[in-house]
């Protein structure tokens, strides 16, 4: 009985997304392969693309540390680099990806190989580290120090904080746009001088086109879970959105996004929901609980369905380009573009303005949340110190309330799903409120 | 009794010991006051303004109790503190604040003041964390906008002039600065490394030219003094995150050591580089403001060696160790300050390197551990004898 009722799912998940494990293997082996073969290997943090394509066209190879967090915190491993790198003196209270990622890579060096029980084959030596100014101070220090291992170079893409001009039509935008192309500019000539050889634009632009259209899928796609039942559940949101993170250049991450918009459209039409039946529609902010995201399986059994979610995974909505622009200017405008387009969304929709939290204000509306679900970081600081803040401005402007689960993106024992559980039965009765207060209030849902 | 009847060490100790009580005078004479965090805001611009800075700092000796509905506990401590004691109205005196990017604690939680004390006056610069040609036209940018943003809401226009002549006015305060530390290259020093930090909490509480007389009479005195802080076995340097009260210090000295100097934005960090004069003032800014202090929030482009980055990053504490003949290494950092934090291995790796004992002290911002902090002080001081 027991077996039986672990089996059970609740969570009707698309059978697309099958398409992306064999995917996040090849993005890893083709790391390993790389380096074997004497091809240059780049150890890159998540770049909101501008790195990447860049990258691909001087033919190098970028694996993601970060993403392979994910992967040894769901295999287990995390806990054994993290002890690793708490042994070579980082502080623990670290984004837990680092110390995962930084014990991983001292391990590597004592052992002179990649170590044997490293999840997915391992990531092999690098041949320079990728940081990026975007998000928080962790992705560039990491690197930083890593080099104390690695002895390779170390470079940072900077970039502006975008949110802070809340005016959508000010000049600001433009020059913090000029100033990020500078800085591919000056990436390009690092990787020029680094591997001697010149970079081929018309192959970025190709890689560019493959990606715009990979964003406005996987837009569309999202679009789409604004309907009622909501066909699409966050688990299949994170599944998918690895391709959509780092292979944006590759035609599968295209013909993945192609088939996956068939199936929740199709879904749509026919009126099928991720959660049968959707007593509750919620949202889900930050990073998910990657060790135990089967625990969705029992909110799902309670009628919750994750709608929508996890802001820095989401691709750019559509964005008219500007004529005359360079490829290197169009490559840039996205990255920025991702991070400002909620702005433009509430001019658009005169919404009021909230800086930072305007995404989870706008998704709230159109995405009509029941209850806005947060999930506090221990090690990570960008991801969780909106939370509070967030909270509060839901319930105060849109009568949407919050639950808070505490965890980590890593270290699965501060995760209590029983407790979680428990509340979730209290915060029913407050979203069943709020929903009667909403109504009374004169708001859309 | 006013602080104006007070002079050099008496005159710091009360200002330390009331942070706001030099601005909520100078609020009742009608002087404007502008809260500013971290090193990052150039001062000059602000004064350049006709506004005080002063400089918004926590305290471990307040609980908090108020910012916890808006913050999360897992973000550096002296950051929630600031926010609490604000929002308990301690800095009621202020109108305006002004933050700059410096750590991405510090980019959240100006928007989060902004939202909960609505002053009439709010800036947040944009900072580069990188230093590259375009990063200096970057920041040159956005101080042009924090400059604007001050003119239309004061007003008034801050001229070429002006700015040159706030320069000086810091720079002055600067050199003096550099003065006062020098006393404590003496053996034995003849300032504590308490009575130094509380004089540049101090300092930061109030307006420049009066801070630099100050500073005057301080370095007067302790010249002349017969009792200063004695003779002791070790001579440290402390590294780190900022520090808001002496009480870490105190514990050290309270021990056989002496601080006699020190890394961190309440102190060298803040003072010690001076802004170049260039034909547009806004320049040597820039470049001061940018490059010239040395934070690890800053990235500098990476040298061809490990070894060679080590010292282009860390080679002036080597200096400051020589200068004042430094026998070990504090380093520490209030826990969950990112920054600072990923520095530590490297930095303890270098000061091996070069033959100086090093420790790492992390705290939680509150004396509640001091017992053990001090265990831990006592015997790094018996490795370094
Ligand atoms: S955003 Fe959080 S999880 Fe990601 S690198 Fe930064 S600290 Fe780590
Ligand atoms: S102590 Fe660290 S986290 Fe706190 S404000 Fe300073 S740099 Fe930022």
């Amino acid at each position: 009985m027991a077996d039986k009722e672990k089996t059970k799912k609740f969570i009707n998940r698309l059978k697309s997304r099958n398409i992306v494990r064999p995917m996040v293997n090849k993005m890893y082996a083709e790391g390993v392969t790389a380096a074997n073969e004497g091809r240059p290997l780049a150890w890159s943090m998540v770049n909101w693309w501008e790195g990447d394509i860049v990258m691909r066209a001087m033919g190098v190879t970028p694996v993601y540390p970060e993403n392979y967090g994910t992967v040894c915190a769901s295999t287990g491993m995390a806990q054994k680099y993290q002890a690793i790198c708490d042994a070579e003196g980082f502080p623990t209270h670290l984004c837990g990806y680092s110390r995962n990622h930084i014990g991983y890579a001292a391990e590597m060096k004592k052992l002179g190989k990649i170590p044997p029980d490293a999840p997915l084959g391992g990531m092999a030596e690098p041949t320079f580290m990728l940081g990026s100014g975007i998000a928080c101070d962790t992705r560039f220090k990491w690197f930083q120090a890593l080099r104390q291992y690695y002895d390779v170079p170390v470079w940072t893409i900077d970039t502006p904080s975008y949110d802070h001009t809340e005016d959508i039509d000010s000049d600001i935008h433009e020059h913090n746009i000029r100033h990020k192309v500078k800085e591919l500019e000056r990436f390009i000539e690092f990787l020029e001088n680094l591997l001697g050889k010149k970079i081929d634009m018309d192959l970025v632009e190709d890689y560019l086109e493959n990606q715009e259209k990979v964003f406005q899928l996987w837009w569309e796609i999202n679009e789409l879970r604004k309907a009622k039942p909501c066909p699409m559940h966050s688990r299949d949101f994170w599944t998918l959105m690895v391709p959509g993170y780092y292979m944006t250049y590759d035609k599968d991450a295209l013909n993945l996004y192609h088939q996956v918009y068939e199936e929740v459209k199709a879904r749509t039409d026919a009126g099928i929901g991720a959660v049968t039946p959707e007593k509750y529609r919620l949202m889900f902010a930050e990073l998910p609980p990657w060790h135990s995201l089967d625990f969705f399986e029992k909110l799902a059994e309670r009628g919750w369905n994750f709608v929508v979610e996890s802001q820095g995974y989401h691709p750019p909505e559509p964005m008219s380009l500007k004529t005359g622009d360079s490829v290197l200017e169009r490559l840039t405008r996205w990255t920025y573009w991702v991070n400002v387009g909620h702005i433009r969304k509430a001019k658009e929709k005169n919404y009021p303005l909230f800086g930072p939290v305007q995404y989870y204000y706008n998704w709230a509306r159109e995405y009509q949340v029941d209850g806005f679900i947060t999930h506090s970081l221990l090690s990570c600081r960008t991801a969780t110190f909106w939370l509070p803040h967030a909270a509060n401005i839901l319930k105060e402007e849109l009568l949407v309330p919050s639950m808070n689960m505490e965890g980590d993106i890593v270290d699965f024992t501060v995760f209590d799903p029983d407790l979680v559980l428990k509340n979730a039965e209290a915060f029913e009765e407050s979203m069943d409120y709020h929903r009667g207060e909403r109504k009374r209030k004169g708001l859309e849902w | 009794m006013t602080t104006a009847s007070l002079h050099g060490f008496a005159k710091a100790r009360k200002i330390y010991e009331d942070r706001g009580l030099r601005a909520r005078e100078l609020k009742a004479e009608g002087k404007k006051i502008m809260g500013y965090y971290c090193s990052y805001p150039p001062l000059e611009l602000i004064t350049g303004m006709d506004f005080v800075p002063f400089r918004v700092q926590g305290s471990i000796n307040e609980a908090i109790t108020k910012a916890d509905s808006s913050i999360p506990t897992i973000v550096c401590p002296i950051i929630r503190s600031s926010l609490d004691m604000a929002m308990k109205g301690k800095y009621d005196f202020m109108e305006g604040f002004v933050t700059a990017h410096s750590c991405d604690c510090q980019e959240k939680f100006c928007r989060i003041w902004e939202h909960e004390l609505k002053l009439p006056f709010h800036h947040y610069i944009d900072m580069p964390h990188v230093v590259r040609e375009n990063s200096f036209e970057q920041f040159k940018e956005k101080l042009i906008m924090f400059q604007k943003a001050m003119e239309a809401y004061t007003g008034r226009a801050l001229d070429r002039e002006r700015i040159q002549q706030e320069i000086r006015v810091h720079n002055r305060q600067r050199a003096l600065v550099r003065k006062l530390y020098d006393l404590r290259k003496e053996n034995p020093p003849l300032l504590s490394g308490a009575e130094n930090l509380e004089i540049m909490i101090a300092l930061m509480c109030m307006p420049i030219e009066e801070g630099s007389i100050m500073l005057e009479e301080i370095i007067q005195e302790a010249l002349s003094r017969g009792n200063g802080p004695g003779e002791k076995d070790t001579r440290l340097m402390l590294w780190g995150s900022p520090l808001t009260e002496t009480n870490l210090i105190q514990m050290i000295e309270s021990l056989n050591a002496h601080v006699v100097m020190d890394d961190i934005c309440v102190g060298t960090r803040h003072y010690w580089a001076d802004v170049e004069a260039t034909s547009d003032p806004m320049d040597g800014i820039v470049k001061r403001y940018l490059s010239e202090i040395k934070c690890p929030r800053t990235f500098r482009e990476s040298s061809s060696t490990f070894e060679e980055e080590m010292e282009s990053r860390f080679g002036y504490l080597k200096d400051f160790a020589r200068d004042w003949h430094v026998d070990g290494i504090l380093l520490q950092s209030v826990k969950y300050c990112d920054t600072h934090g990923y520095e530590v291995p490297a930095l303890k790796a270098y000061f091996e390197k070069i033959g100086l004992p090093a420790m790492y002290l992390e705290h939680e911002y509150t004396m509640a551990a001091e017992a053990q902090l001090k265990n831990r002080v006592e015997a790094f001081l018996e490795i370094i004898a």
